[in-house]
Order: structure tokens, then C-alpha cells, then sequence
């Protein structure tokens, strides 16, 4: 007996990631804060560790809905102001 | 035997047990038996339209897989559907797409949220939904399958899977199954999906809520004390709405209940009018709830013995009718980072 499989195919991505720079120093960092609880605290640490370890700046700090994809006017600002984001942050 | 990503599987037995273990041990199915998708069964769903069906009706999220015709009929026979069924779910599917509906969100949230799919006019009938007694329980195929199909569209073509691509903290019933009919016979106000802006002979909606909360009123024949215990059931704290207070309620009233209200002359309107002046609580009552509150500036601006709406406008109380005789109506409170959508379903 001859079956489908139920999962199809994968479609393109919507999105792309940007390659992550090689070095850090002098680079700038963004904080994504998806006001998820503690998030800004974590992330805001791990940025500072970071800074600390590398020598990059901790240069903007943004925040988003978790549940919604963030804004375009805050995509367009990380994108201008630094080279490398942290985010991500659950309940 | 082909890998997880071939299109076939080539198995040398039929038995409906070792495809249930089969499929399990491949990280599909939702628990329960399921009938094989064999081509045959599968070009039969598709049904004998001219549609491709290899359509790409939508890219389902978090996996980006591609809904097509031919990926959502093999979900459909997997669930026990029957042709007249497909034109629902890609209809379904079409509105599960839109952006309002915020589909990655819905499928990753830990909220307990579910797609309730309503089917409307000519469809419904065609089709065999049940709008009547017993609506979102068993013993009606057209109901229980076609919402088990859209689950199991999210957990294979979306990838909704608990654990890797849906983390609800407990999930619930109403994500096995989740689809209705309208009881247009009964409705007082005529078809929601008009109402809604879709003038079609056939339509869906479809809103992402919990499971259905009961408000039961048997005595009582004005609107306002029926609807008293409607707006009793949307002034929860346990609800999305009372941190991040703009989603919809589908306020599903039963015939009797909306015969009351249309007795009294009301309208849609004027039912959901009254829920958003009744559903109401003190803001004060709120802020010692929540200390995390996505709330916009003029809930901010409300002081603590001021009410604040459940939800921010009348508009976001969607009234339908929908169940068999008796007093019992129900509540769907949205999981709040959605909107429900409304779309006509294509002739075949």
C-alpha cells in the first residue's frame, strides 16, 4: 500500500539572518526586549557580560510585544544603530 | 520504505495499527486512529474540479510548510473527511493565513488557544455540519473531522508539534477538534458571515480562542438578565483580556437565549453593545492582578475605581447562534494577539 506523507514540503523563508560579525569589539549591541518577565533583566546582563568580554557597546535597547512580530519601525532602528542583537526570551 | 521528507510511504500491510504506531514513531498524528492516505483516497478528496492541486493555498508558520490542495486533501482523508469537507478546510486554511490572524503566534503561544473554525450557509448544509444540539461535542463526522483536519494541518504542514512548535503549558481539548456550524435556521439576525462583510452562499470564519466557557440562564425571558450572565463569563481575570484587554469574544448564543434578545427587538448590536458595557471591571481590581500589563494609553489613563471593558470596542463581540434546545449559551474568549477573519468558500 502506496501512503502520503502528511507534511509536505518546506517553503522559502520569510527571513533571513544576517551573518554574525567576527569580532565584537568596538561593535555595537542591541537588546530586543520582548517584555516577556525578566527578559529586559536577562538580556540586559548578557549584553553587559558580553560588552565586558569583547570590548563592544551595549548601544540600544528596544522593546516589542512577544506575541506579535516586532515592528517595522524597530527593525529599521536595530538595523541602523548596531551590528548584532540579542533576543529571544520565554515565560 | 521512503524518508520523512518523501512525499510516499510504500508499506507492505494495511493495518490501521501499525500506520497509527508508523506515523507516531515519525512524530505525526494526533493520538488517535487515522484512515491512510492512499492516492486513491486522496485524488477523491481533491474532488473533480479544475484546481491544481499543487496550489500553494498558503505557507503555514513556524515550519513554512506549503499548504497546497493536494497536502491539506491527504490531511483530510488522515482525519476522516469526506470531499465535501475540502472546500471548508481550504477555505480554512486561506483564512488561517491572514495576518490579523497571527498564525505563528496562535501556533507557539503557552496560551490553551485553538482555531473554532464556523462554517456558514449552503456549505454547512451541504457538507452535513451540525449547528444544533450538541454543536462542539461528538457524534456529528463533518465536525469532528474537519476540525481534526486543521489540527492536523497545523501539527504536520505548520509543524504546531508540542514541544518543538506549539508550547502551550497545557494545551486542551478544543486542539484535537474545534469546528461548528452556524445555526442560521435559528438565527434571528440572519448569517453572521453577511454581517461580516462575506456575501457568499458559503462561508468560514475563523477566530483562536479557548474552549468554550457556558453561561446558563433557564428562567429568565429579558435580554438583560440572560446577558448578565454572558458578561459574567467574559469578566475573568484568568482571560488574556484582563492584562492585554483588546481581543474578541465569540459570544455563541443559543436559539432560545436569542430569541429572547430578538423578542425584545434587540439586535446583534445591541447584544454586544450591552456585553461591552457589562463585562467590565475595576481597573483597580486589575492592577492588583497584573503587575505585567500590555495596556494602552487610555486603559493607563483610567483610575482605579473606573471600569474598564474587557475589551476595547463592541465590535470585538462577535454574536452568533449556534446549539440545539435548552438555555445554554457559551463564551470564547480570544487568545488576544489575533483577530478572527471571515471568508467565502469556493464553488467546487
Amino acid at each position: 500500500m502506496r501512503i502520503y506523507t502528511p507534511a509536505g514540503e518546506i517553503g522559502p523563508e520569510p527571513v533571513h539572518l544576517a551573518p554574525s560579525p567576527s569580532v565584537l569589539a568596538g561593535r555595537r549591541i542591541g537588546i530586543l526586549d520582548n517584555t516577556k518577565p525578566n527578559a529586559g533583566v536577562l538580556l540586559g546582563r548578557m549584553a553587559e557580560q558580553l560588552a565586558e568580554r569583547t570590548g563592544a557597546i551595549v548601544s540600544t535597547v528596544v522593546t516589542k510585544n512577544a506575541a506579535l512580530a516586532a515592528p517595522d519601525d524597530v527593525m529599521s532602528r536595530l538595523r541602523e544603530e548596531v551590528e548584532l542583537v540579542l533576543t529571544g526570551s520565554a515565560d | 520504505m521512503a524518508t520523512d521528507s518523501a512525499p510516499f510511504l510504500d508499506l507492505d500491510h494495511d493495518d490501521p495499527v501499525r500506520l497509527l504506531e508508523l506515523y507516531a514513531s515519525r512524530g505525526w498524528g494526533d493520538g488517535l486512529p487515522m484512515i491512510p492516505p492512499t492516492e486513491d483516497r486522496v485524488t477523491e478528496m481533491l474532488g473533480a474540479g479544475e484546481h491544481d492541486p499543487d496550489e500553494v493555498i498558503a505557507v503555514l508558520p513556524p515550519r513554512s510548510g506549503l499548504a497546497t490542495r493536494r497536502m491539506i486533501a491527504v490531511n483530510a482523508v488522515l482525519a476522516g473527511c469526506t470531499p465535501a469537507h475540502q472546500p471548508v478546510l481550504v477555505a480554512a486554511v486561506r483564512a488561517l493565513a491572514r495576518p490579523e490572524v497571527n498564525l505563528r503566534g496562535v501556533n507557539a503561544t503557552t496560551h490553551p488557544v485553538a482555531p473554532l473554525l464556523v462554517v456558514h450557509g449552503r456549505v454547512a448544509d451541504d457538507g452535513g455540519y451540525n449547528g444544533g444540539i450538541g454543536a462542539f461535542g461528538p457524534g456529528n463526522r463533518a465536525n469532528a473531522a474537519t476540525g481534526r483536519a486543521l489540527r492536523l494541518i497545523l501539527m504536520h504542514i505548520a509543524g504546531a508539534v508540542p514541544g518543538p512548535g506549539d508550547v502551550a503549558t497545557q494545551g486542551g481539548p478544543a486542539k484535537y477538534t474545534y469546528c461548528v456550524a452556524e445555526n442560521l435556521a435559528e438565527s434571528p439576525w440572519g448569517s453572521y458571515a453577511a454581517d461580516a462583510g462575506v456575501d457568499a452562499p458559503s462561508a468560514v470564519t475563523v477566530h483562536c480562542g479557548e474552549a468554550p466557557h457556558n453561561a446558563h440562564d433557564m428562567e429568565s425571558s429579558a435580554p438583560e438578565a440572560i446577558l448578565e450572565k454572558v458578561a459574567s463569563a467574559m469578566r475573568s481575570t484568568g482571560q488574556n483580556n484582563a492584562p492585554i484587554s483588546q481581543g474578541e469574544y465569540f459570544v455563541m448564543l443559543c436559539p432560545e437565549h436569542a430569541a429572547a434578545c430578538a423578542a425584545a427587538g434587540w439586535t446583534r448590536r445591541h447584544v454586544a453593545s450591552f456585553l461591552h458595557q457589562r463585562a467590565r471591571l475595576p481597573a483597580g481590581e486589575l492592577r492588583r492582578a497584573f503587575d505585567l500589563r500590555a495596556w494602552e494609553p487610555w486603559q493607563q489613563t483610567l483610575a482605579d475605581d473606573e471600569l474598564m471593558p474587557m475589551t476595547a470596542h463592541p465590535d470585538h463581540i462577535k454574536v452568533l447562534v449556534v446549539g440545539g434546545p435548552g438555555k445554554h449559551s457559551s463564551v470564547i474568549p480570544s487568545w488576544g494577539m489575533t483577530k478572527s477573519v471571515t471568508v467565502a468558500v469556493e464553488a467546487t
